[in-house]
Protein backbone atom coordinates (compact mmCIF):
# COMPACT_ATOMS: atom_id res chain seq x y z
CA UNK A 1 0.00 0.00 0.00
CA UNK A 2 1.46 3.22 -1.17
CA UNK A 3 1.29 6.55 1.15
CA UNK A 4 -1.79 8.07 -0.17
CA UNK A 5 -3.83 4.59 -0.38
CA UNK A 6 -2.52 4.85 3.54
CA UNK A 7 -3.60 8.39 4.13
CA UNK A 8 -7.12 7.81 2.52
CA UNK A 9 -7.31 4.71 4.39
CA UNK A 10 -6.80 6.34 7.74
CA UNK A 11 -9.15 9.03 6.52
CA UNK A 12 -12.08 5.91 6.33
CA UNK A 13 -11.31 5.39 9.71
CA UNK A 14 -9.58 2.22 9.03
CA UNK A 15 -7.78 0.77 12.01
CA UNK A 16 -5.18 -1.32 10.12
CA UNK A 17 -4.10 1.79 7.80
CA UNK A 18 -3.22 3.68 10.72
CA UNK A 19 -1.45 1.16 12.45
CA UNK A 20 0.88 0.64 8.65
CA UNK A 21 1.07 4.78 9.13
CA UNK A 22 2.35 4.76 12.27
CA UNK A 23 4.30 1.75 11.49
CA UNK A 24 6.00 3.01 8.69
CA UNK A 25 6.57 6.68 10.22
CA UNK A 26 6.77 5.78 14.27
CA UNK A 27 10.69 5.48 13.82
CA UNK A 28 11.20 8.81 12.24
CA UNK A 29 9.00 10.87 14.49
CA UNK A 30 10.28 9.13 17.76
CA UNK A 31 13.99 10.24 16.23
CA UNK A 32 13.10 13.53 15.96
CA UNK A 33 11.28 13.90 18.41
CA UNK A 34 14.16 12.73 20.83
CA UNK A 35 17.04 14.62 18.95
CA UNK A 36 14.81 17.82 19.59
CA UNK A 37 14.12 17.46 23.29
CA UNK A 38 16.71 14.94 24.11
CA UNK A 39 14.63 13.01 26.69
CA UNK A 40 13.07 9.85 26.10
CA UNK A 41 10.27 9.81 28.18
CA UNK A 42 9.36 13.29 26.12
CA UNK A 43 9.98 12.35 23.04
CA UNK A 44 7.36 9.28 23.39
CA UNK A 45 4.69 11.71 24.71
CA UNK A 46 5.44 14.16 21.55
CA UNK A 47 5.13 10.99 19.20
CA UNK A 48 2.13 9.94 20.64
CA UNK A 49 0.20 13.52 20.71
CA UNK A 50 1.59 14.10 17.03
CA UNK A 51 0.03 10.80 15.46
CA UNK A 52 -3.25 11.56 17.21
CA UNK A 53 -3.11 14.90 15.57
CA UNK A 54 -2.42 13.77 12.68
CA UNK A 55 -5.35 11.45 12.52
CA UNK A 56 -7.67 14.29 13.94
CA UNK A 57 -6.71 16.67 11.34
CA UNK A 58 -5.58 14.46 8.52
CA UNK A 59 -8.64 16.13 6.73
CA UNK A 60 -6.72 19.04 6.62
CA UNK A 61 -3.52 17.77 5.28
CA UNK A 62 -2.65 18.92 1.86
CA UNK A 63 -1.76 16.42 -1.05
CA UNK A 64 0.17 18.51 -2.85
CA UNK A 65 2.55 18.64 -0.01
CA UNK A 66 4.95 15.95 1.41
CA UNK A 67 3.05 13.74 4.03
CA UNK A 68 6.45 13.85 5.60
CA UNK A 69 7.14 16.87 6.15
CA UNK A 70 3.66 17.61 7.26
CA UNK A 71 3.99 15.08 9.49
CA UNK A 72 7.79 16.50 10.96
CA UNK A 73 5.86 20.41 10.67
CA UNK A 74 3.50 18.74 13.61
CA UNK A 75 6.39 16.97 15.25
CA UNK A 76 8.24 19.99 15.66
CA UNK A 77 5.75 22.20 16.73
CA UNK A 78 4.17 19.63 19.49
CA UNK A 79 8.35 19.65 20.20
CA UNK A 80 8.36 23.30 21.02
CA UNK A 81 5.98 22.98 22.96
CA UNK A 82 7.07 20.30 25.50
CA UNK A 83 10.02 22.60 25.84
CA UNK A 84 8.51 25.39 26.72
CA UNK A 85 5.96 23.31 29.25
CA UNK A 86 9.72 22.27 30.85
CA UNK A 87 11.45 25.60 30.90
CA UNK A 88 8.03 27.28 32.20
CA UNK A 89 8.13 24.02 35.11
CA UNK A 90 11.57 24.35 35.88
CA UNK A 91 11.39 28.01 36.54
CA UNK A 92 8.33 27.51 38.59
CA UNK A 93 10.34 24.80 40.70
CA UNK A 94 13.25 27.11 40.99
CA UNK A 95 11.15 29.51 42.50
CA UNK A 96 9.17 27.00 44.98
CA UNK A 97 12.49 26.20 45.62
CA UNK A 98 12.23 22.69 45.32
CA UNK A 99 14.12 20.31 42.95
CA UNK A 100 12.16 19.17 40.10
CA UNK A 101 12.22 15.50 39.89
CA UNK A 102 12.38 15.68 35.91
CA UNK A 103 14.20 19.04 35.82
CA UNK A 104 17.44 19.18 34.28
CA UNK A 105 17.16 15.46 32.89
CA UNK A 106 19.19 16.06 30.01
CA UNK A 107 20.89 12.63 29.41
CA UNK A 108 19.69 9.08 30.05
CA UNK A 109 18.09 8.90 33.79
CA UNK A 110 18.63 4.77 33.68
CA UNK A 111 22.34 4.47 33.31
CA UNK A 112 21.79 1.00 32.72
CA UNK A 113 19.54 1.48 29.72
CA UNK A 114 20.76 0.58 26.79
CA UNK A 115 18.50 3.41 24.49
CA UNK A 116 20.32 5.38 22.37
CA UNK A 117 20.76 8.98 22.75
CA UNK A 118 21.53 12.24 21.34
CA UNK A 119 25.01 13.84 21.98
CA UNK A 120 25.44 16.48 24.78
CA UNK A 121 26.72 18.54 22.62
CA UNK A 122 23.28 19.51 20.85
CA UNK A 123 22.03 21.02 24.24
CA UNK A 124 24.82 24.08 22.38
CA UNK A 125 22.06 25.06 20.08
CA UNK A 126 18.47 26.06 20.18
CA UNK A 127 15.55 24.09 19.31
CA UNK A 128 15.45 25.38 15.99
CA UNK A 129 19.33 24.84 15.23
CA UNK A 130 18.76 21.31 16.72
CA UNK A 131 15.87 20.98 14.42
CA UNK A 132 17.19 22.18 11.19
CA UNK A 133 20.62 19.99 12.14
CA UNK A 134 18.84 16.95 12.62
CA UNK A 135 17.29 17.09 9.43
CA UNK A 136 19.58 17.85 7.44
CA UNK A 137 21.86 15.63 8.62
CA UNK A 138 19.54 12.41 9.26
CA UNK A 139 16.95 13.32 6.53
CA UNK A 140 19.08 14.62 4.13
CA UNK A 141 16.40 18.19 4.12
CA UNK A 142 17.62 21.14 1.69
CA UNK A 143 17.05 24.52 3.68
CA UNK A 144 14.00 24.59 1.49
CA UNK A 145 12.47 21.67 3.18
CA UNK A 146 13.70 23.11 6.72
CA UNK A 147 12.36 26.44 6.12
CA UNK A 148 8.91 24.64 5.41
CA UNK A 149 8.93 22.52 8.87
CA UNK A 150 10.02 25.39 11.07
CA UNK A 151 7.46 27.88 9.29
CA UNK A 152 10.28 30.43 8.26
CA UNK A 153 11.89 31.16 5.36
CA UNK A 154 14.48 29.61 3.28
CA UNK A 155 17.57 31.98 4.43
CA UNK A 156 16.42 31.89 7.56
CA UNK A 157 16.65 27.97 7.73
CA UNK A 158 20.28 28.76 5.57
CA UNK A 159 21.11 30.49 8.74
CA UNK A 160 20.08 28.25 11.23
CA UNK A 161 21.67 25.33 9.50
CA UNK A 162 24.89 27.90 9.49
CA UNK A 163 25.06 28.89 13.44
CA UNK A 164 24.34 25.42 14.02
CA UNK A 165 27.11 23.67 12.08
CA UNK A 166 29.30 26.08 13.32
CA UNK A 167 28.58 26.22 16.61
CA UNK A 168 29.03 21.94 16.57
CA UNK A 169 32.23 22.15 14.82
CA UNK A 170 33.35 24.65 17.73
CA UNK A 171 32.10 22.08 20.12
CA UNK A 172 33.81 19.29 18.43
CA UNK A 173 37.10 20.57 18.29
CA UNK A 174 36.91 21.91 22.25
CA UNK A 175 36.27 18.46 22.82
CA UNK A 176 38.66 17.05 20.99
CA UNK A 177 41.14 19.71 22.56
CA UNK A 178 40.59 18.38 25.92
CA UNK A 179 40.63 15.13 25.07
CA UNK A 180 44.43 15.96 23.90
CA UNK A 181 45.25 17.91 26.79
CA UNK A 182 44.01 15.24 29.27
CA UNK B 1 41.15 35.59 6.73
CA UNK B 2 40.79 38.77 8.09
CA UNK B 3 37.84 39.88 6.42
CA UNK B 4 36.20 37.03 8.06
CA UNK B 5 37.48 38.55 11.38
CA UNK B 6 35.67 41.85 10.23
CA UNK B 7 32.60 39.56 9.21
CA UNK B 8 32.39 38.28 13.13
CA UNK B 9 33.09 41.70 14.42
CA UNK B 10 30.26 43.33 12.15
CA UNK B 11 28.13 39.99 12.96
CA UNK B 12 28.02 40.59 17.07
CA UNK B 13 27.87 43.68 16.81
CA UNK B 14 24.69 44.72 14.35
CA UNK B 15 21.56 45.50 16.59
CA UNK B 16 19.24 43.73 14.04
CA UNK B 17 19.01 40.41 13.92
CA UNK B 18 17.84 40.60 10.04
CA UNK B 19 21.29 42.51 9.07
CA UNK B 20 22.80 39.73 10.96
CA UNK B 21 21.24 36.70 9.33
CA UNK B 22 22.02 38.19 5.94
CA UNK B 23 25.78 39.09 6.25
CA UNK B 24 25.87 36.09 7.89
CA UNK B 25 24.55 33.64 4.89
CA UNK B 26 26.49 36.17 2.16
CA UNK B 27 29.51 35.52 3.75
CA UNK B 28 29.20 32.11 4.69
CA UNK B 29 28.14 31.23 0.96
CA UNK B 30 30.69 33.05 -0.73
CA UNK B 31 33.89 32.08 1.53
CA UNK B 32 35.41 29.01 1.13
CA UNK B 33 37.10 29.25 4.72
CA UNK B 34 34.24 29.99 6.60
CA UNK B 35 32.80 26.10 5.10
CA UNK B 36 35.91 24.75 6.17
CA UNK B 37 34.76 25.49 9.78
CA UNK B 38 31.17 24.13 9.19
CA UNK B 39 30.79 20.73 10.92
CA UNK B 40 29.92 17.99 8.09
CA UNK B 41 27.20 16.19 7.38
CA UNK B 42 28.72 12.57 8.76
CA UNK B 43 30.09 14.50 12.06
CA UNK B 44 26.32 15.62 12.59
CA UNK B 45 24.88 12.77 12.04
CA UNK B 46 27.06 11.08 14.80
CA UNK B 47 25.83 13.33 17.63
CA UNK B 48 22.07 12.43 16.21
CA UNK B 49 19.90 9.25 17.06
CA UNK B 50 19.03 8.25 14.19
CA UNK B 51 15.30 6.69 13.12
CA UNK B 52 16.40 2.39 12.73
CA UNK B 53 17.90 3.14 16.54
CA UNK B 54 15.25 4.05 18.50
CA UNK B 55 13.16 0.85 18.71
CA UNK B 56 10.01 -0.81 17.78
CA UNK B 57 6.85 1.04 16.01
CA UNK B 58 4.68 -1.54 16.80
CA UNK B 59 4.62 -0.74 20.42
CA UNK B 60 3.75 2.57 19.81
CA UNK B 61 0.66 2.36 17.42
CA UNK B 62 -0.22 -0.06 20.63
CA UNK B 63 -0.02 2.93 23.16
CA UNK B 64 -1.78 5.31 20.12
CA UNK B 65 -4.43 3.16 19.80
CA UNK B 66 -5.21 3.12 23.88
CA UNK B 67 -5.08 6.61 23.98
CA UNK B 68 -7.07 7.01 20.95
CA UNK B 69 -10.06 5.14 22.43
CA UNK B 70 -9.85 6.20 25.94
CA UNK B 71 -10.28 10.14 24.08
CA UNK B 72 -13.04 8.71 22.36
CA UNK B 73 -15.30 7.31 25.65
CA UNK B 74 -14.35 10.92 27.01
CA UNK B 75 -16.42 13.86 25.32
CA UNK B 76 -15.27 15.36 22.82
CA UNK B 77 -14.67 18.97 23.59
CA UNK B 78 -13.97 21.63 20.50
CA UNK B 79 -10.41 23.15 21.76
CA UNK B 80 -11.44 27.19 20.98
CA UNK B 81 -9.31 28.12 18.27
CA UNK B 82 -6.53 30.31 18.53
CA UNK B 83 -8.21 33.56 16.64
CA UNK B 84 -11.05 33.05 19.10
CA UNK B 85 -9.37 33.24 22.53
CA UNK B 86 -7.76 36.88 20.94
CA UNK B 87 -10.77 38.01 20.61
CA UNK B 88 -11.67 37.24 23.99
CA UNK B 89 -8.73 38.92 25.47
CA UNK B 90 -9.29 41.83 23.31
CA UNK B 91 -13.24 42.17 24.32
CA UNK B 92 -11.47 41.85 27.94
CA UNK B 93 -9.27 44.21 27.73
CA UNK B 94 -11.55 46.69 25.99
CA UNK B 95 -14.08 46.31 29.03
CA UNK B 96 -11.18 46.86 31.26
CA UNK B 97 -10.61 50.19 29.50
CA UNK B 98 -14.17 51.41 29.41
CA UNK B 99 -14.55 50.37 33.07
CA UNK B 100 -11.80 52.21 34.48
CA UNK B 101 -12.31 55.46 32.03
CA UNK B 102 -16.04 55.13 33.39
CA UNK B 103 -15.39 55.01 37.06
CA UNK B 104 -12.46 58.43 36.10
CA UNK B 105 -15.58 59.73 34.56
CA UNK B 106 -17.71 59.37 37.28
CA UNK B 107 -15.13 60.56 39.66
CA UNK B 108 -14.86 63.66 38.13
CA UNK B 109 -18.55 64.34 38.12
CA UNK B 110 -19.03 64.06 41.85
CA UNK B 111 -15.99 66.23 42.52
CA UNK B 112 -17.08 70.12 43.44
CA UNK B 113 -16.91 71.66 40.24
CA UNK B 114 -19.35 69.45 38.80
CA UNK B 115 -21.98 69.95 41.20
CA UNK B 116 -24.46 72.58 40.12
CA UNK B 117 -25.58 73.89 43.50
CA UNK B 118 -22.58 74.21 44.31
CA UNK B 119 -21.02 75.92 41.12
CA UNK B 120 -23.88 78.58 41.62
CA UNK B 121 -22.45 81.95 41.79
CA UNK B 122 -23.81 83.09 44.83
CA UNK B 123 -22.08 80.72 46.40
CA UNK B 124 -18.92 81.80 45.25
CA UNK B 125 -19.31 85.58 44.71
CA UNK B 126 -21.80 87.77 46.15
CA UNK B 127 -22.26 91.96 45.29
CA UNK B 128 -24.20 93.89 47.54
CA UNK B 129 -25.14 96.54 45.58
CA UNK B 130 -23.67 98.13 42.25
CA UNK B 131 -23.68 102.01 41.39
CA UNK B 132 -23.54 103.34 37.97
CA UNK B 133 -23.19 107.00 37.82
CA UNK B 134 -24.60 107.67 41.29
CA UNK B 135 -27.46 105.04 40.89
CA UNK B 136 -28.16 101.59 41.52
CA UNK B 137 -27.35 99.44 38.04
CA UNK B 138 -28.70 96.69 36.79
CA UNK B 139 -26.09 94.09 37.51
CA UNK B 140 -25.56 90.31 35.99
CA UNK B 141 -23.60 87.63 37.42
CA UNK B 142 -22.02 84.90 35.60
CA UNK B 143 -20.13 81.92 36.60
CA UNK B 144 -19.84 78.63 33.45
CA UNK B 145 -20.39 75.49 34.79
CA UNK B 146 -17.17 74.40 36.25
CA UNK B 147 -15.10 77.46 35.70
CA UNK B 148 -13.38 79.68 38.23
CA UNK B 149 -14.03 82.61 36.20
CA UNK B 150 -17.24 85.57 36.74
CA UNK B 151 -18.84 87.91 34.28
CA UNK B 152 -20.46 90.43 36.00
CA UNK B 153 -22.45 92.60 33.74
CA UNK B 154 -23.60 96.22 35.00
CA UNK B 155 -25.97 98.74 32.87
CA UNK B 156 -27.81 101.78 33.95
CA UNK B 157 -31.03 101.12 34.71
CA UNK B 158 -33.47 102.32 32.09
Amino acid sequence: MDEQELIQGCLRGSSASCRALVESYGNLVMSVALNVVGNRQDAEDICQDSFLQVFRHLGRYDPARSFKTWLLTIVYRRSLDMIKKKRRFTEFSVRARFEPAVAGRGGNPHPADPEPLPSDLLKGLSPRERTALCLWANEGYTAKDIAEVLACSSSTARVYLFNARRKIKILLENGHGLLQNS
Amino acid sequence: MAFCKIVDVLYSALPLRPLRDLLIRKHMEACPLCQARLASRAEARGLFVAPYEVGNAADLWGRISARAAQEADTPDREPAPAGARWRWAAAAATAAVVAVTGFWLLREVERPGFDAASAAPADRFQIDYVNVGGAPAQTFVYQPQGSDTVFVWAQKTP
